[in-house]
């Protein structure tokens, strides 16, 4: 083969790897995480240890909320390879789920995307006897109105959207979800890419409720919205601290979490909760209907929200916890932790905004219009 | 059967195309014509899709809803044909010169320069876009490169903000796609016959019109195949502008992948990239009835 041939069969090639780059999606299959480690045994034991006979088990769970520290105890106590895909919407989750073909064990719906689950017969009822970490729950976060009894899912973690702000640099603090149309905030807001959340915020700015179906209180959210739009630097729901810590946006509206780690770092931050009061959330555990793993399902649920591994949700993943015994477990062995967590009032979250927080629900016959104004208003 | 094989030459030929007539039937027929089934259709409040036959995505794409004229859609393709462009051409310009450079190099000195330019590749496309994240930020490493010499000289400095914004996917959509249009430009380049310089020489041609009046021409399949390696997958792509556009910078890609995703109205995205394709299939055969079809593509 002489020299021009040979460069000629490359650039071929390179048309291959091109449009395979072009059209792939980051991380489209499920990415293994590596073969279960042997030898240290520095893992917390599982306890109850449940009979499992499957080889892996596949979750498919939102962008940065499982340590990787659990997984690889889970893979190490119980000889199981996990497999895990990430989501950075419900919407996406939903869209992925409903294709079918996915072999999934386990996912991680918001409170509001459980009873459209339920309805399109995406999930499975719990063996609540194979649940025993159960026990372990703070009440007040099970039995809730979007799947009474805790039929098809139970709680993982919990939290609200509010506004982060970086008091050093923005003048004036906003107070309500109204404040952020100032247009002295215009080109440095973030949001995360979550549109229950951004127009349930514009509703409340309006007067409104956050769960409308009333199809011209959100053609009047839309055009508001689009208005902010244009202030707005960027849309990210996987790490929006990055570019708040990095000074690239300086407010916003994020979750509980990335608020309590963007304080870690630039301690000016600071969480407000809007006087129309926050949205309130809480993910959830489900398995769908067709899960391949179901013994390994019910083993990961157990053992990655035991006491001893969930712990690290607080150092890592900093949300609102309804693990009690992970809180018992983070107060008797990380005291400094456990001490950030409950005087907080980001991950704590105080019980007068509780009080008059908004929980967004499934709005049936009316989500067309919600994913409508969506993609008019990021279309543009 | 073997010895019947080996006798019928016809049969020889039909087994030997039947992998690809398989791959392109199961991968290209198959979902296309779903997709043309899907564009369709109608979705249902949850997001199910209801088979219907109604133009009604394809009125909402080219601006007649039902609450009246809107052109969001439309300026949608317009933006991303004119990122296109502007890709094509920065890199064409960017190409050219350097390609010239490796073609003109000593022979042994070639494949190294080569190589040079592949070696990016060796490295995940999605990691080197978020590369540029880094390099682009208000406090990234180009802003504070730029702070310090300010800083040395004396001169006062303000951060350029170039992440996330529309610029930045340009400057991505060049860093991802230049080696695919050296590659062409060089194959060609590195086939002109040295006689035909000294041709032009012999006849008094001058540096300048040596370059345009024989470079240029010979070099234009492999500009031409670099253009349609560049210009088509630059319409259709959604990372670079997710990643460097902030979600903000919104190509026909971003609106089809949206519409199947976070949207859950696949019928919408199935006309969106019906669209797309045939947009790109009218502008590709418009472009290569006009320039031939750069046979750099057919790796002759």
């Amino acid at each position: 083969m002489n020299q021009r041939r040979f460069w000629s069969a490359l650039s071929a090639l390179l048309i291959a790897a091109l449009i395979g780059a072009a059209c792939a999606a980051p991380a489209q299959a499920p990415a293994t995480t590596g073969e279960p480690a042997t030898g240290a045994s520095d893992c917390p034991e599982p306890n109850p240890r449940l009979e499992v006979t499957s080889r892996q088990v596949n979750l498919f769970v939102w962008t940065e909320y499982i340590p990787q520290e659990t997984i690889r105890c889970f893979e190490q106590v119980y000889g199981v390879r996990v497999n895990k895909d990430e989501y950075s919407s419900n919407e996406e989750m939903y869209a992925k789920l409903s294709a079918g073909g996915a072999n999934y064990d386990l996912v991680q719906p918001t409170d509001y995307f459980v009873p459209l689950l339920i309805r399109q017969g995406l999930l499975q009822e719990l063996d609540k006897s194979r649940l025993p970490i159960l026990d372990s729950l703070d009440p007040n976060y099970l039995n809730l109105d979007f799947d009474p009894g805790n039929v098809y899912s139970i709680p993982y973690q919990a939290g609200t959207d509010a506004i982060i702000v970086n008091t050093a640099v923005v003048d004036p603090i906003p107070q309500s979800f109204a404040d952020l149309w100032n247009p002295v905030y215009a080109g440095r807001l973030v949001m995360i890419d979550d549109s229950r959340a951004i127009i349930g915020a514009t509703l409340l700015a309006l007067g409104y409720d956050v769960n409308t179906t009333n199809p011209a209180e959100l053609e009047e959210a839309k055009v508001k919205l689009a208005e902010l739009a244009r202030g707005i630097k960027l849309f990210d729901s996987d790490s929006p601290k990055t570019a708040l810590i990095a000074g690239d946006v300086d407010l916003g509206i994020v979750w509980t979490g990335e608020a309590v780690i963007a304080k870690r770092e630039v301690p000016s931050f600071e969480y407000i909760y809007p006087t129309e009061g926050a949205i309130l959330w809480q993910d959830n555990y489900a398995i769908p209907k067709d899960a391949p793993n179901l013994d390994a399902a019910y083993a990961w649920l157990n053992y990655s929200m035991q006491g001893d591994v969930f712990w690290r949700m607080l150092e890592e993943f900093p949300y609102t916890n309804p693990n009690l015994a992970a809180l018992e477990y983070a107060k008797e062995n990380h005291p400094e932790l456990y001490e950030e967590y409950i005087n907080s009032n980001i991950t704590n979250t105080p019980p007068e905004e509780l009080q008059r927080g908004h929980r967004i629900r499934d709005v049936g016959d009316a989500t067309p219009l919600y994913d409508r104004v969506w993609t008019e208003i990021k279309g543009g | 059967m073997i010895q019947h094989i080996r006798e019928n030459r016809r049969l020889q030929g039909l087994l030997l195309i039947f992998p690809a007539m398989f791959v392109m039937v199961m991968l290209l027929v198959i979902p296309l014509t779903l997709t043309v089934i899907t564009s369709f259709g109608q979705r249902d409040a949850d997001g199910n899709v209801i088979y219907t036959f109604t133009l009604e995505n394809y009125w909402r794409l080219l601006g007649f809803t039902e609450q009246g004229w809107d052109d969001l859609y439309l300026r949608i393709l317009l933006r991303s044909l004119w990122l296109a462009v502007q890709t094509t051409v920065i890199v064409i310009l960017m190409a050219y010169p350097l390609a010239y450079f490796i073609a003109r190099s000593p022979e042994k000195r070639r494949n190294f320069l080569l190589f040079l330019v592949l070696v990016p590749l060796w490295t995940n496309f999605v990691i080197r876009i978020y590369a540029w994240v880094m390099i682009l930020r208000s406090q990234g490493v180009l802003n504070s490169t730029l702070a310090a010499t300010a800083d040395l000289l004396n001169v006062p400095f303000q951060p350029l903000d170039l992440y996330p914004s529309q610029t930045a996917v340009l400057i991505g959509m060049v860093y991802e796609f230049l080696p695919f249009m050296i590659l062409p430009i060089y194959t060609s380049l590195e086939k002109i016959e040295p006689s035909l310089y000294e041709a032009a020489a012999d006849l008094y041609a001058n540096a300048f019109r040596t370059f345009w009046r024989v470079t240029v021409p010979l070099s234009m399949p492999g500009i031409v195949a670099g253009t349609i390696l560049t210009f088509i997958p630059v319409i259709g792509t959604f990372v670079v502008s997710d990643i460097l556009g902030g979600r903000q910078v919104i190509l026909v890609g971003n609106l089809v992948q949206r519409q199947f995703l976070d949207a859950r109205n696949p019928p919408f995205g199935a006309a969106a990239s019906i669209i797309l394709l045939v947009m790109t299939l009218v502008l590709t055969l418009y472009y290569t009835r006009r320039f031939g079809l750069g046979e750099e593509i057919a790796a002759g």
